[in-house]
Formats: C-alpha cells, structure tokens, sequence
C-alpha cells in the first residue's frame, strides 16, 4: 500500500513544481488510473477468491456432496432451474420489500412525533429498545399463532425487524440540524412546521440511508423467518426449509441461500447509488 | 462609492432610536444556584449606526445581543425595536442573524442559501425583501457571484462566512444581529471581511449590532463601541469612535486609531481585574 500512498500524494503536489507537467501527468494519470482500477475490482477479487478456496477446499479434503456442496454445482443448480428460483425469489422480495416499506412509513411518523416531544421520545425509546433486543426469531411463532398463517404475519415479522433501525436513525437524524440554523430559523419566525420541511426532514437523510442498508438485511431475515413459521408453500425460506430434511435436495437448499445473498448484495448496491445521487452534499460521499 | 456613504453618515448623525434597551437583567438558572448573566443594561442603538459590543467571554454580549434579537428573553427590564417587542420584531421580521459558524444549509447551493430565510415565514415582512439583482449585486461585492451553484462543502470557510453574510442582508431587515461573525477565520481572511462587511452596510440603511471580542476589530468598524465587563455582565463604557467614513485597511495605521485602540483596551482592563 505505501507505493500507492506516495502516488496519492504526487497527485496532489503541484505537478508543474515536483516534475516536469508533461511527465508528472503522464505518472500520477497511469498510477492512478491502476489504484482505480484496482479499487473497484477489490470486492470482486475478494469474492471470487472466497469462493475459488471452497472450491478446491472441498475437492481436496474429498468433502461429501450432501454435506457441503461445490459452489461450481450450486451455481450450476440455480443456472439450471432459472424459472423456479425466479418465482421463489420474487416471493420472497415482495415480502421483504413489503415489510421495510410499512416499516419506514410507521417509523417516520413515529420518529416525527419523537422529534417534536421530548416526553414521547423517552417514553417510546425504552420500547423501542425492547423490540430490538428480543431475538425475533423468540416471538415470530407468538406471532403466527396471534395473525395466523399466511402473509399478515409474515408481513408483521419483518416490519417489526425493520421499525427500530428505521425509527432511531430517523429520531437521530431529524434532531441533528446545526443548532445555528434553527435559531436562525427563529430569527426570522419561522414556524415548527417551517423547520421540519424545510430542515429536520433533509437532515434526517444521511441517517435513513444508513438505516436502510441495515434494514435490507433484517428485511431478508424477517422474510425468511416468515417463511419458516408462517405455513408458507413459495419462497426462498419456504425451499430451504423443506430441503433441510432432504438429502437429495440439499444442492437446491444451497441454490437458495446464495439467491438471497444476491438479493441483498443488490438491494445494497441499490441503496447506495441512490445515496450517492441523494447525499451528495453531505460528509460522508466524499472522499 | 463615496457619495452615498456621505448622504449615510449624515442621517447616522441625526439618527432616531431604532433599538432601546432598559434596565435589562438576565439571570440564568444552573445547578449550584443562579448566574447573573446581565445587570440592568442600558443601551439606545439609533437607525444606521453600527455599534460593537466588546467584552471578555462571558461578559454577556452574545445573550445582550440574543435578547434585542427575541432568542432569549429578558428576566427583566424592556426592549424595543423599532417600537415593537423582540417577540413582535421577530414576527416582523426585523431582523438578520449571522451567527460564529456561517450554518448554511448544506444540501442547498449558495444561490439558494444566500434566499433561504428570505423564503421561510414569508410574506410577513413589513419591509422589502432584496430583489433578485440587487442580491446578486452583493455577491458580486463579496467575490461570490461565480458561485452561486456551488455547495457549502465545495466553498472555503472565509465564502462561506461572506455567503452567511449575504443571507443575512439579502433579507433587507432594518437591523441586522451579528454575533462574532469572523471569530473562526484566519486572520488575513477576517481582515478582508471587515471591509466587506462594511461596503455592504454603505450600500444599505442597516443597523448593525456587532459583537466581538477583538479590540481592533471593534475600532475599525463601529460608529460606537460599547465595552462589557462579567460577573455581572454590565457595560462597562460606552464609545463613539470618531474615525471618518468609509473606514480604509490604511487608517489602521493612524495615530488616532491606535489612540482609539488604547482607549478601547484601557476601558476593558480597568474591568477585568
């Protein structure tokens, strides 16, 4: 790393002043073109190299089929079976998405009302935090048996998972406006109203992208989780769980868990070009 | 530049109270008992006078400056401005705040920062906001008009701080509040923004309030120089600063500047033991 360190600093020093501007150009542009190059293709090198390791980990230590898989057959098993995994996915997004929408929406009315009521935040905080520390996974049956099987509970698993993250970031960001520009604000008799649109909401921003790409995760594992307990007969989970107890099907059971490993690297990756578009005002896309 | 300048100094000479302070005093509860903050201040600011209020930390200027301004209220004692309450001013909105930090809004370009508080509680104005030209004449003055799409994060501290400064005159208030504006710039960045500031209260009818607590500072801008002293915040003295009009970076060369500048010093010693 030091080599390109020092080609980091090069750039930045007057390139007429350290070296001739033609033959600085020429250096810092090829350094720094590869230390691009090199960035962006870090995380696929990283991924393949995990995989390529499990690969020839499980041919070498002559690993059973049944008991862990090559990710070459995994791969091939979900390349062969397109069409089923398309309907078992779209399931299970569907839920997922469902349940991070209905969760925003509740938190952010909630999170408004928290903003604007000393007392209605440390009254609702202690439950918030209640909800977060009981492993879900210990009240998802409670739940079934209260909405019964099907997609309401499923729905109310993974809204649940997703509410906090959603509700304590939102709090957080809508009272992280510079102190200066509400008694600015003030100054001018701008109404509480004034202030939340104009101000609270925007600075609420940074903090929901951050939830959000918390809450992907908790969405997948809400859903699953659903799926598990919820009687259901389509979805990712509803396939892992029903191949669990198949030897034969274990390469399907696998075809799903890298399925919803794809869904939610992308549903990253969708949340954080959008907040590069949307944030780019603020400290943290900067770089 | 100079003829208008004149014309101002000359209504600054007879100029009627714009800002009336009376035995005003400030007690701030804490734990471990009361905090004096003020003790009966009195204090007229005529119309177009530009007056500093300088003093030590904790001599109370920001909170004698935040309660002309409404922000604060007074635990006792009564201020008009403008005839009105603070409270009234406010809804009036009378006044233009430039805070220490230049606090724009960071998600908005300067363009739309230096218009912000024109566009909040709006239309309740008992005076002309500035025209789109005119506030562009500013940030043409202040060096900011190529800027105008640019983003907070993308501007040094010092445009930042002459932006904070467009927005506050942009709003046309009759008096505008200045609470250590160039206290976090460099010095040779705060040097240059004294006499920015001061072209642009040439060129408008504005009453400054100015608190500081650097003595030169005090001296080059003000019409009048009001000194605190703390535990109590009191003023300590109160002085016209007879310099002549527009004030130049050469003056800060004089003998009567320094003169002004020893007297000043002298004041905030003799209250500062």
């Amino acid at each position: 790393m030091s080599a390109l360190g020092v080609s980091g600093n090069l750039a930045r020093v007057d390139p007429m002043e350290a070296l001739g501007a033609d033959e600085s150009e020429r250096i810092t542009g090829r350094i720094g073109g590869l230390r691009r190059g090199l960035r962006m293709a870090a995380p696929v090198i990283g991924l393949a190299g995990f995989l390529l390791v499990w690969q020839f980990g499980v041919v070498l230590f002559d690993i059973k089929k049944y008991v862990l898989p090559r990710p070459s057959d995994i791969l091939s098993t979900i390349n062969g079976d397109k069409a089923f995994y398309f309907r078992m996915a779209r399931t299970t997004m569907w839920e997922a998405f469902a349940g991070f929408a209905v969760a925003f929406v509740l938190a952010m009315v909630v999170a408004t009302l928290m903003a604007h009521s000393r007392f209605i935040e440390r009254a609702v905080l202690p439950l918030a935090v209640l909800v977060q520390v009981t492993p879900i996974i210990a009240y998802t049956p409670a739940i079934v048996i209260w909405q019964g099987y099907g997609f309401r509970s499923i729905l109310v698993v993974t809204a649940l998972v997703c509410f906090v993250p959603f509700l304590i970031n939102g709090v957080t960001g809508m009272r992280s406006v510079d102190p200066n520009l509400i008694e600015l604000a003030r100054s001018v008799n701008a109404s509480k109203r004034e202030v939340f649109l104009r101000l609270r909401l925007q600075s609420a921003l940074p903090n929901l992208f951050s939830a959000a790409r918390i809450a992907v995760g908790l969405a997948l594992i809400g859903a699953v989780l659903g799926e598990f307990f919820a009687g259901s007969l389509s979805g990712l989970g509803y396939i892992i769980k029903v191949d669990q107890n198949r030897l034969q099907l274990h390469l399907q059971m696998w075809g799903a868990i890298y399925v919803l490993a794809f869904i939610g690297a992308a549903a990253t990756f969708l949340i954080t070009v959008a907040e590069r578009f949307a944030l780019h005002w603020h400290s943290s896309q900067r770089e | 530049m100079s003829e208008p300048q004149s014309v101002a100094t000359v209504d600054r000479d007879r100029a009627d109270t714009l800002v009336s302070v009376r035995s005003v005093t400030k007690t701030f509860r804490q734990r471990g008992g009361n905090v004096q903050a003020l003790q009966r201040v009195d204090l007229d600011i005529g119309r177009g006078e530009f007056v500093s209020l300088l003093g030590p930390s904790g001599c109370g200027k920001s909170t004698l400056l935040r309660i002309i301004g409404g922000l604060h209220e007074a635990s006792s004692g009564v201020v008009k401005v403008n005839g009105l309450d603070p409270d009234a001013a406010r809804a009036a909105k009378q006044y233009g705040l430039v805070p220490q930090s230049p606090a724009l809004v960071p998600w908005k370009t300067l363009g739309q920062n230096v218009r912000f508080l024109t566009g909040l509680h709006r239309g309740q104005a008992t005076h002309a906001v500035m025209s789109d030209a005119e506030i562009n004449g500013l940030l043409e003055t202040v060096g900011l008009s190529g800027f105008t799409k640019a983003y907070p994060h993308e501007l040094s501290g010092g445009m930042q701080q002459r932006a904070s400064l467009v927005r506050a005159f942009a709003l046309g208030a009759p008096i505008l509040l200045m609470d250590e504006p160039f206290a976090a710039l460099d010095e040779i960045t705060r040097a240059d923004m004294r006499y920015l500031l001061l072209d642009m209260w040439g060129r408008t009818n504005t009453t400054v309030v100015f608190v500081t607590h650097s003595v030169t500072e005090a001296a080059i801008l003000s019409d009048r120089v009001v000194t605190m002293a703390a535990r109590p915040g009191r003023i300590a003295s109160d002085r016209p600063i007879n310099l002549a009009r527009p004030r130049t970076p050469e003056m800060e060369d004089t003998a009567e500047f320094h003169e002004t500048v020893r007297m000043l010093r002298a004041d905030l010693r003799e209250f500062h033991g």
